[in-house]
């Protein structure tokens, strides 16, 4: 059986170099929690989507530090994330986040919240540019693994925007 | 008169964490834990093919992402009597080692030492005398006076910038803070080192699981192919690769890690008599070298020590139905057969049952049920798991080289071994296991590229694979040892699908709320006896609760006797 790895840093396979302005596509989410991984659901069907060559997509899950390296290693990315803003359920919005503060605090089920990984690319080097694309929902839902349906309506509109953020 | 202390943090890991203390003359006379937020991964599973568990296990915590995924396979091929071949134990041996790397030198920079470590005092520090500390206690090449005057420099923008949480939210000047500011400027400097380092170490996953987070794991093996001139697969130069990242580990755990332990703990010897708390350490046991079924073979030995008795070591077996039992006395659950039972996970239940107040409350009604964990006993005992519990548990057990670590790190600190039992001394075995670790993952990498010139590349065997080969019932038990402590997943499969999934995670042994005995568990026991000198920033309980590595980010609101708010502090936030 053979797995197609896509290992970061040198330990790439001798490919052609990866286009310079490659943008990451991250979705980030707990999928246990119904709506709060809207972000990996949407991850999922940008998966089934085509996409330009220099876009790369990659599911953050509660990837906590572990997301650090891609944050720092991207200067452009886009992430896509859940919000409890008040916003009815399956709103979605867009934002330019210029610092930590620009971040929606973590939703809570999130293992170390974005800010605090902000915070931490800030202390290692200069931000990347970052778009923010937010879906709003309600509540976090214990044992849940599907989305509720106006946050799962959402999600064409959230490929929609990637598509014309990536050019 | 005494102080309810309610510490709150905002822990994004195994739910919320919550810690009530009472507070008389100056120290801790009792205390309570509570997870306040619900888990519920027992329930997603029911029903599900047992060959899949561990893809939702492992979205259960985003820390040690790795750890739920091995303890799930580990469940079903204990159930289903599977081998996995010598490659596949290494490499899971592997990204077990890459894990503890990362996760224990993120602990002790990142969520943990700026309990000990005063950033503000770091800008008054004279950076060459920084310097000749520094190039006195290792041979790290960072630590020329320029590049801690440069240091310096950056610190003191991000502090003036005053948009960085970790500059802002803390108790710096607090009394409690006992280095001189030499060394806080080296802890600052090593807090970002490592900070770029732990991006590194987390590739082995990339590289063995396809992806991280959350990497890729099978039953019956690892979903990787080993072929040295395939590009596709584990290869010569991915392998290669992951050589050049151990080495680098072990020289980060030699040079700077462990030696800032050594520098760091002589200031805090007070601490190696606060925090005990139970005198009872478990430990599974992992890392085998030869196989899972060979217990006696694992590098982290398997056993308990009770009652701090370290000429003895009783056997653990988790497959025993009088061995690991958890009650829900104090939980929000109900079981079919009534209060006061405790069942074997094969036999767990897993039935909300909340009781508590309406948030947001002021105080949780301590007396009943006051908690989201149930409460594990092993044998009727309250147990510590964790680095101290395995350090222990290997040193009492007569293992080479646990004992020499230990006695090594003793010497040092010119410290009896009664200091291990202590908030200091969890966090100096944390040290100890991780420079063992980093020496241990060589020895693997070097016996899998040994079992690949030898010709094998084995790394699954589809013995069992499909259903039809299994029988119409069989219950497992996956063990494991994750960089929190003793962690196990107990799977009940009958007709090919999941029929019950337990977990007992290392929080749920330490955090766990008492029992029906009134036997405190790990957190409570510890922080009684706690100094606390300034009731509204209560460091040292984070001091005590960080040791365990709860990793959590903290805000501590603090409540008077009758329950109104006193006042509230942010507390050392995760960065």
């Amino acid at each position: 059986m053979v797995v197609s790895l896509h290992p970061g840093g040198q330990a790439a396979p001798a490919a052609p170099a990866p286009p310079p302005a490659e943008v990451l596509v991250l979705g980030v989410g707990n999928l246990l929690v119904g709506d709060e991984g809207v972000g990996v659901h949407a991850f999922r069907v940008l998966e089934r989507e085509t996409w330009p060559p220099h876009v790369r997509l990659v599911d953050g899950g509660t990837g906590g530090f572990h997301l650090l390296d891609l944050l720092c290693s991207h200067a452009r990315i886009i992430l896509i994330d859940a919000t409890r803003d008040g916003a009815p359920p399956g709103t979605v919005a867009q934002f330019r986040a210029r610092v930590a503060a620009d971040f929606p605090p973590a939703l809570g089920a999130h293992d170390i919240g974005l800010r605090d990984l902000i915070t931490a690319a800030a202390l290692l080097g200069p931000l990347p540019e970052i778009d923010v694309i937010t879906v709003s929902i309600a509540e976090l839902k214990p044992m849940t693994l599907e989305l509720s349906a106006p946050v799962a309506a959402a999600l064409p509109e959230v490929s929609r925007r990637v598509r014309t953020l990536v050019g | 008169m005494s102080t309810r202390i309610v510490v709150d943090p905002i822990t994004r890991i195994e739910g919320h964490l919550r810690i009530e203390a009472e507070v008389k003359d100056g120290r801790i006379t009792d205390a309570w834990s509570a997870g306040t937020m619900v888990r519920g991964i027992e329930t997603i599973l029911k029903g599900r093919d047992p060959r899949d568990a561990w893809a939702f296990t492992e979205r259960v915590c985003g820390v040690c992402t790795t750890v739920h995924a091995l303890a799930s396979v580990r469940s079903v091929e204990d159930a289903l009597g599977v081998a996995v071949p010598p490659n596949a134990e290494l490499i899971r041996n592997l990204m077990f080692c890459a894990q503890y790397l990362q996760d224990h030198v993120v602990h002790f920079y990142h969520l943990h030492a700026l309990d000990w470590v005063d950033v503000v005092s770091s800008l008054k520090a004279d950076p060459a005398e920084a310097s000749r500390i520094a190039q006195s206690i290792s041979n790290w090449p960072k630590s020329s006076p320029q590049y801690f005057h440069d240091l310096q420099k950056r610190l003191t923008a991000f502090v003036e910038s005053g948009q960085l949480g970790i500059f802002a939210n803390a108790y710096w000047g607090h009394p409690a803070y006992k280095l001189p500011p030499e060394v806080n400027l080296i802890g600052v400097a090593h807090y970002l080192e490592a900070l770029e380092w732990q991006k590194e170490i987390v590739k082995v996953h990339t590289i063995f699981g396809g992806k991280n987070p959350h990497p890729n794991y099978l039953v019956g093996g690892v979903p990787c192919a080993l072929n040295i001139d395939e590009a596709n697969a584990i290869n010569a130069e991915r392998l290669a690769y992951v050589g050049r990242l151990f080495e680098e580990a072990a020289r980060f755990v030699e040079q700077v890690y462990l030696p800032d332990l050594l520098a760091i703990a002589p200031f805090y010897l007070d601490w190696a008599e606060i925090g005990g708390g139970v005198s009872n350490y478990l430990c599974y046991g992992d890392l085998p070298t030869n196989g899972f079924a060979d217990v006696a073979r694992f590098k982290f030995p398997r056993g308990a020590v009770l009652d701090r008795d370290l000429s003895k070591v009783h056997p653990v077996d988790p497959h025993d139905p009088d061995g690991v039992r958890e009650s829900i006395d104090h939980s929000w659950y109900s079981y079919n057969g009534g209060e006061g039972k405790a069942l074997h996970p094969w036999d767990g239940e897993t039935k909300f049952n909340y009781t508590g107040p309406k948030p947001p409350y002021d105080n949780l009604n301590v007396g009943g049920k006051y908690s989201w964990l149930k409460t594990p006993r092993w044998k009727g005992h309250a147990m510590e798991v964790g680095p101290l519990a395995r350090m222990l548990v290997g040193y009492a057990s007569g293992n080479q080289e646990i004992k020499d670590a230990v006695t090594e790190t003793l010497a040092a600190l010119k410290a009896p071994a009664a200091v291990l039992f202590s908030t200091l001394g969890r966090t100096a075995a944390r040290g100890i296991e991780t420079r063992l670790i980093a020496r241990w993952a060589t020895e693997f990498y070097s016996q899998l590229l040994a079992n690949i010139r030898n010709g094998d590349s084995r790394t699954f065997t589809k013995e069992k694979w499909e259903p039809a080969t299994w029988p119409a019932q069989a219950r497992g038990v996956g063990a494991s040892e994750a960089p929190r402590g003793a962690l196990a997943h107990w799977i009940v499969i009958k007709d090919q699908k999941i029929e019950n999934y337990q977990l007992v995670v290392p929080s749920t042994w330490n955090a766990s709320p008492r029992d029906g005995q009134g036997q405190r568990s790990p957190y409570e026991a510890a922080l009684i006896g706690t100094p606390v000198h300034d009731p509204t920033q209560p460091l040292e309980i984070l001091r005590t609760v960080h040791s365990f590595d709860p990793c959590l980010a903290c805000a501590v609101h603090l409540y008077d006797d009758r329950g109104g708010r006193l006042g509230a502090a942010s507390t050392a936030p995760v960065l």
